[in-house]
Formats: structure tokens, sequence, C-alpha cells
């Protein structure tokens, strides 16, 4: 059997009990002053009203009527003259003592003692008959005769007057005991109010006591709250600073092999490889981008959460980075037959403050999204002022579209718009949460609307506010009315040999002087020595390191001291940005650097204008043109050299061509063996590397082709060859990639 | 018939000496002799005339003297009265007298002892007409020492009650 608890009485709030013995001892006050105020009526009536006196004031009556008796007696002696005056005095003062006991205050003391009216009464009428002759105005004349018939008269008050002093007197005892009584009553009531208050003081004292001590105590609980959040907040900081500072060195570690496995895969792209092999190449290549995507990606994501990810507004001319984001996703759109359009309002500032990198990364992901989930049809980047004076992007896609579920889930970490097509389609599902956090960064944000079988569109608008143009970078003296890239002379100082290897072949190929040193001395050593256009600088090294150097080449009298100098390194940390800032670095370079991006900053730092960016895209090429051309490739190449210099690239090819394709069935027939297969593989890297694909597939029959292969068959595949190589040369002057 | 007579005389003597006073510089008049009935009688430290053993007042001598007046409460009336009379601190000053102690009789040999401070600053006065009446004997007159009860706290104490003399006949001063 259960049975409930007692429901125990709440206790009384402190301040409940506070405010009840304040109002107890205001109240025990109050009381006190009211005793008190008694008491003082009291007595000061008692003075005032001289009641005391009265009984003296009867005792004077009953004296003055015995003067008066006997001066009468005096008068009556036949013997002595009549003093008429002196008994008139003695008249006069004994009446005026009547007035003293006969009024209100008098009468209502004497209330209760039967004696006192008729006693008046008697002196009343003696007073009566005796101003016949004594009065103000008498009737008789004053005479022995008129004394003698009074005296009896008088005589019979004695009895009267003198009971009346008696009586008096003893009421007036009686009163005083009474008036002693109550003010020893007060003073006891004042006594025990006063204990009383005392006491309520002592509660109140213990109360506020305890009020104190409970504040004292919260006080002091809350601080040690404070204290241990303050420790756990520091704790947590230093956790994630630890954590900071493993990712970043992990970045560091994974990126340099990373590196320069790719900068030996590109290399090696370029070496004779069957075209089995460059598939492989091509795969590994394909996967190690794929994973260093998602390294990046989850450095962002790192870097976001860890709110070391700072946007950095510069001017950007906005039309310059929607066209650089437009010809780079050009080709991934291409490559699946998707059209891309882009469309610009007219209105739209073309400088603004924002940061470039970040913003193109968010544009890329949106992009390569709806390309990556459109299976056909058009995807469209529309950029705008929105009504609020934000800038709006907007990509829109013809894709497969999300229900409800997927919109609600989309940029949750992870999250993929269809599982099964993920697969196929990579990524880390990092992306839109990257791109979501950047525009809220950036202090807009980005929405997505969808309609299932119809297309998404998402929006990203932002604050971004109108700048005025940055300084173009000043043409170097030596770049003259040509557009050729000047030559320059870059010291690298880099510690791996495999990235030193790859840097060596990339800016080979960019056509500069690569001068290096494997650790910071090294660098500032030939920088003593020799000059330089441009430093490429690690920051990590053995020895004296990035930072190091670069001040110790800041240190050193211009011009040398004033070389730019670009830091290198796979730490992509802001933190480490700002520190080669803070060293003088004037650019940073994060790992790998591939290729179009170390000519950019050679070109902004070596003073050489960047030509591809301002280059015109192509026209949106014939779907015939997709077989037959790799966009990918070609616009690699365009972007690598220059839209001209690949024109001219091209130019020399087909050139090249015209006669020795003539010679080629001529060698068909003369020498139908090694030589001619050794040309057609010529043929074929020429044209790998132009992205001319239907070109470089025949030549690579050509070479394929047995050795017993007849000579009149070869002769049809050379002819085709010859075919095709007119009609590709077609397709890119329709396609603007050949002057006509 | 003799009193209410020279009751009606010392009344016009009265007012008329009442309106002069307010002029007249104030002096001792101890060489001066009472022309009517001798109503108050100053004895010890004054300046008494060659040969006197006091100084004796009438009714217009007092009138001739500073008028003061003023309504109070009292233990003998029910009602607040009106005073009106001359500063005891005036009289004194008037005969030239010089003491600390006054001693104070009435008709009926009622006798009590007054201090220095109760003409100095208590303001106590000899009053001769009650609500602008002369007092016959009867009604306790004809002359009376009152204090300010209503204006002084600190003269409403028995003390002095006891020092307002009814019927006052003769001042000593010490």
């Amino acid at each position: 059997m259960s049975t409930n608890p007692p429901t125990e009485p709440r206790p009384l709030p402190r301040r409940a009990w506070l405010v009840a013995v304040v109002a107890a001892l205001a109240l025990v006050l109050l009381a006190v002053a009211y005793v008190q105020w008694r008491q003082y009526r009291l007595l000061d009536d008692t003075a005032r009203f001289q009641n005391d006196g009265l009984g003296w004031s009867f005792s004077q009556l009953e004296t003055e009527h015995l003067r008066l008796r006997n001066q009468m007696q005096k008068a009556l002696d036949e013997s002595r003259p009549f003093d008429a005056d002196t008994l008139q005095l003695r008249y006069d003062i004994f009446v005026s003592r009547i007035g003293l006991v006969d009024h209100a205050r008098a009468r209502r003391m004497m209330l209760g003692e039967p004696i006192y009216a008729p006693a008046l009464e008697k002196v009343h009428a003696f007073v009566v008959e005796a101003d016949h002759t004594l009065g103000e105005k008498p009737r008789e004349p004053l005479t022995r005769a008129s004394m003698a018939q009074l005296l009896p008269r008088l005589d019979a008050l004695s009895v009267p007057l003198h009971d009346l002093a008696l009586s008096a007197s003893h009421l007036l005892y009686e009163r005083a005991t009474l008036r002693n009584t109550a003010v020893r009553q007060h003073s006891q009531y004042g006594f025990a109010l006063t204990l009383f208050q005392a006491l309520l003081l002592l509660v109140l004292g213990v109360v506020v006591l305890r009020q104190l001590r409970a504040l004292t105590e919260r006080r002091r609980s809350l601080e040690a709250i404070a204290e241990s959040l303050s420790a756990a907040r520091h704790e947590a900081e230093s956790a994630n600073r630890a954590k900071s500072a493993f990712l970043a060195n992990m970045s560091h570690e994974i990126r340099t092999p990373f590196h320069g496995m790719l900068g030996m895969m590109s290399l090696l792209q370029d070496a004779r490889l069957t075209p089995q092999q460059a598939s492989f190449l091509e795969t590994a290549k394909e996967s190690a981008q794929h994973l260093l995507a998602i390294l990046n990606d989850i450095l962002d994501i790192s870097q976001l959460e860890s709110g070391k990810l700072q946007v950095a507004p510069e001017p950007v001319d906005l039309a310059q980075l929607i066209t650089e984001v437009e010809s780079l996703m050009r080709v991934q759109a291409q490559a699946k037959g998707l059209t891309l359009r882009v469309r610009v309002a007219p209105d739209l500032p073309r400088w603004v403050l924002a940061d470039a990198t970040r913003l193109k990364q968010i544009l890329f992901n949106l992009l390569s999204n709806a390309v990556k989930f459109s299976g056909a049809g058009t995807v469209e980047l529309a950029a705008r002022v929105a009504a609020s004076g934000r800038l709006e992007f907007a990509v829109a896609d013809t894709g497969t579209g999300m229900d409800e579920a997927t919109l609600a889930r989309l940029f949750q970490r992870f999250m993929r718009g269809d599982e099964s097509t993920s697969r196929q389609q990579g990524g880390t599902g990092l992306g839109l949460e990257i791109s979501r956090d950047l525009a809220r960064l950036m202090g807009g944000d980005i929405t997505v609307k969808s309609t299932q079988g119809v297309g998404s569109t998402f929006r990203v608008s932002l604050p971004l506010k109108p700048a005025e143009p940055a300084a173009a970078p000043a043409p170097s003296p030596s770049v003259g009315e040509h557009d050729g890239p000047r030559r320059l002379r870059v010291l690298v100082a880099e510690d791996h040999p495999v990235n030193r290897a790859y840097l060596e072949a990339v800016l080979d190929k960019l056509g500069h002087e690569a001068v290096f040193s494997e650790d910071g001395d090294g660098a500032v050593r030939a920088m003593q020595a020799q000059s330089f256009d441009v430093v490429l600088m690690d920051l990590h090294m053995p020895g004296m390191d990035g930072f190091a150097a670069a001040r110790a080449i800041r240190a050193m009298p211009a011009p040398r001291g004033r070389v730019p100098i670009v830091a290198l390194t796979a730490d992509a940390f802001q933190e480490a940005r700002d520190r080669a800032r803070e060293a003088g670095m004037d650019g940073f370079l994060t790992k790998p650097a591939h290729l179009p991006q170390l000519r950019d900053v050679l070109a902004r730092f070596g003073g050489i204008s960047p030509e591809s960016a301002a280059a015109p895209a192509p026209a949106a090429p014939e779907p015939a043109d997709q077989e037959r051309l790799d966009f990918a490739t070609i616009d690699d190449v365009r972007r690598s050299l220059s839209p001209e210099q690949y024109a001219a690239l091209l130019e020399r090819f087909f050139d090249d061509c015209a006669n020795p394709l003539g010679a080629l069935p001529d060698a068909a027939a003369a020498a139908p063996g090694t030589e001619l297969r050794a040309r057609a593989h010529s043929l074929k890297g020429a044209a790998l590397s132009l992205g001319l694909r239907s070109v470089a597939e025949l030549a690579e029959q050509v070479q394929r082709s047995p050795a017993d292969t007849a000579t009149r068959e070869l002769a049809g595949l050379l002819a085709a060859l010859e075919k095709d190589i007119s009609l590709t040369r077609e397709h890119c002057v329709r396609a603007g990639l050949l002057p006509r | 018939m003799h009193a209410s007579h020279q009751h009606r005389r010392s009344w016009i003597v009265t007012r008329a000496a009442w309106l002069a006073a307010g002029w007249l510089p104030l002096r001792p008049r101890a060489q001066e002799a009472p022309a009517a009935k001798v109503i108050l009688t100053i004895t010890g430290n004054v300046q008494k005339p060659p040969g006197a053993e006091s100084i004796d007042f009438d009714l217009a001598m007092l009138a001739k003297l500073p008028q003061h007046s003023f309504s109070t409460k009292t233990p003998w009336f029910a009602q607040p009265r009106k005073f009106t009379g001359v500063l005891l601190q005036d009289l004194l000053a008037s005969v030239g007298g010089k003491g600390s102690m006054l001693r104070a009789m009435a008709l009926n040999d009622y006798r009590v002892e007054i201090p220095v401070e109760d003409w100095t600053r208590h303001g106590a006065m000899v009053a001769y007409l009650l609500d602008d009446k002369p007092m016959p004997v009867r009604e306790k007159g004809p002359l009376v020492i009152i204090y300010p009860f209503d204006d002084k706290r600190e003269v409403r104490t028995a003390i002095h009650y006891s020092r307002a003399v009814w019927q006052l006949r003769s001042l000593d001063l010490q």
C-alpha cells in the first residue's frame, strides 16, 4: 500500500519573512508611540488643569470661610471699632474662592460625591443673603445687627465645607493613585513593547544576516560557475586550436606528396604512352583530383567551423569573374552535352568589393552541381541586381529537380540529391554546405526552388558593394607592342625534390627560367648573388623557413628587397596567409599550384598581363564538334598559353599536315613500315595536345595497323585521315578557334 | 456704593493713562504718589522715595506703563480669556528694581517665589483687566500674575500655574 508523502508546507520565501518582520516592527513602533503619547497627555493635562490644585482650592475655601467668620465675630465685638473695609475684603475673598470649586471640571471630578451639590447650594444661598449687605450693590447698610444675623448662617457652612475639603482630598488621592496606576501600566506596556521590538529587531537582524549570507554564497557559486565556464571555454578553444593545427599539418603532409603526384602525372601525360596507359593515367589523375577536391572541402569545412575562414573583400572585376567561371564550366557542360547560358543584367556593376576566390568557389559549386545532375538541356547562370539592392546569382538547370524531403535535407552535411547518382557523380556532399556558409559569411544566403521533373534554381544573394576599379598591374617596360610573354627569372625555394621537378617543368612550359634553392638560406644567398623577377617561396622548409627568408629579402636594399615574393604552401589556413603578409610577401599560392594559377600569379607579379582571361570565349560548338574536338583540352591549352598562341599552333599543325599528309600516302607506298608508324605517332601526339580528338584517333589507327596490312587498306586509312584533318580544320574555323 | 464709584472712576483714569502710555518714555516714577486706592505695594531692592519703605501703585499708575495683552487658556476658566496689563519686567524696571527673586503675596496671604527668568524670558505679566474689564476682588482681582501659557510650552507646568497669583497685593524684590 502506498501513501502519498505528506505535502510539506512550502517555506515562506525570504523576502516575505523580511517584509513581515519589518511590518511588525513598524506596528510595534506605532504602538510604543501611542503609549508614550497617552502618557504625555496624562501628565500634561494634570499640569495644565491643575487637577492637583483642586484640593488646595477646597481647603482655601474652608480657610477663607473661617477667616470671614473670625472677622465677623470681631465686628460683633462691641469693644472694638466696626471695621467695614476689612469685613468687605474678607467677604470678597471668600466669594472669589467659591468659583474655584464650582466649575464644570470640579463638578466632573466630584461626580458621585453626594455632599458636593448640597454643600455648594448652601454656600450660594448664603452668598445671596449676604449680598444684601456685602454685595456690589448692597440694599442694606453694613451694620453690626446685620452681621449678627449673618453669623449663624455662616457657621452653618462649617461642617459641609470641611466635609467637602476632606472628600476632595480623598478623591484626589484616589485619582493620583489611579493615574499612577495608569502610568505604571503604560510603562509596563511600553516596556513589553520595547522588549518585543528588541526581539523583532533581533529576528530582522537574523533574517538580514541570512539573506546576506545567501547572497554571498550565490555570488561565490556564480563566480565558481563563471570560472569553470571560462576554464571550459579555454579548454575548448585550445582543443580547437590543436585541431586546427593538426588539420593544417595534415593538409601540408597530404598536399605535398599530392602536389608531387599530380605534377608527375601531368608530366607523364606528355610522355609517349600507349592509349591504354594514357587512359590509366587519366583515371589516376581524375581520382587524385577528386581526392584533392575532397581534401579541400574538408579543409574548408574545418575552417568554417573553427571560424578561421575569413573572406577578404577587394575590388573584383565581376564581368571578368563571370567570364572565367563560364569558360571553365563550359567545358564540363559541353562534356555532358548541356548548353551553358550566361545572362548578365546590363545594370550589374562591373567592379564590386568581394572575395573573388570564395565567390568563384560558390558559383563553381552550384554550376557543377547543376551540370552533374542534369542529363540534358540547359544550365543557366544569371546575374542581376535584386530589388533589395543585393547582387543575385541564379543558377537554374533543367535537371531532375527535387522533392520536398530532399529540399529539406539539401544543405545538410554529406547530403546528396540522389544517392544512386552520387556514386557516379562523385563529390563529398560538403559543397552546398560550404557554399551556403561562405555566402552567409559574406552577409548573404543561398535559397533554392525546385520542381520535380522540371528543374532547380539556386539563388545566391550577396550584399556586395560597388567598388572603384583596382589599379591594373603596371605593364612591364619590357613588354612592348607584341603580346608574347616575357621570360622571367624565377627563384623557387622548395625543399621537396618532386615539387621542384614539377615546378621546373611547369615554369619551363610557361617559358620562364627557374633557379632553385632547397631552403630559405639558399634562397637568401641566391637573392644576394643574382637578380630575379619573382620569388616563389615555400613556407615550410627545414632550417630557415619561408617567413624568415621573406623577411631577410625584404631587409635587403632596393631593388632586390622589393622583388615580388609569392608564398607557396599546402597550408591553406587564413593564419598562414596573414603571417605571410606580415612577413612582407605579396601573393599566396596554394599547393598544388597548377599551371593556370602559376601563370596568373606570375603574370600579376612579373608584370605580364594575363590574356586568357580577356580572351573571348569560343562560340558554342556544334554537336558534331563534340566528337571531333576535345574541348577540355582545347580550353586548357587556350588558357595555359593564349587563344592566339593556340590558333598559331593550330595553324602550324594544319600547315605541317598539308605537306606530310601528301607525303603520307607516298610513304605508305614507298615504305609501309616503321617510318609511317612513327610519323603517325608524332601526329597523334600533336593532335592530342591540341585537342583534335578524331585526328588523333585516326592517326592511332594508322600507327597501330599491323605491319602486314594491305597497302590499299592503309591507303584508305590515310585518305580518311586526310579527309578528317581538313574537316577538323573547318570545324576549328567554325568554332572560332582558327581565323578564317 | 463706595466700591462701585471707585471702580468707575478708576476705569476712566485707566483708559486715559493707557492712551498716554504709548508715547510716554519709560522711566521710574517711584517719586509719584498714588492718588487713588493703593492696589500694589513693591518692597525690597527698588528705588524707593527717601524715607519710604515701599513703592505704592494705584490703578492709574499701572495704566501709565506700557500695556500688553494676550489670550490664553488657564486651569481656572473653561474658555481662553484675554488678559491685559503690565509686563513684570517693565513694572520692575519702572521702579529701578534689581534682583533675581520676587516674592509675590496675595490678599489671602498666599505667597510664592518667582525667579528672574520668569519676567526676563517667560513674559510674566501683572494683569488688571480680564476681557477688557477690571476685576473686583470677588472675581479674584484686582491684580493677577499671568503667564502666556498657550504660547510658551515651557511654562505649562504645575510650578508656573502656582506662580500665577490671584488677588496680588504686594511684590518683594530680592
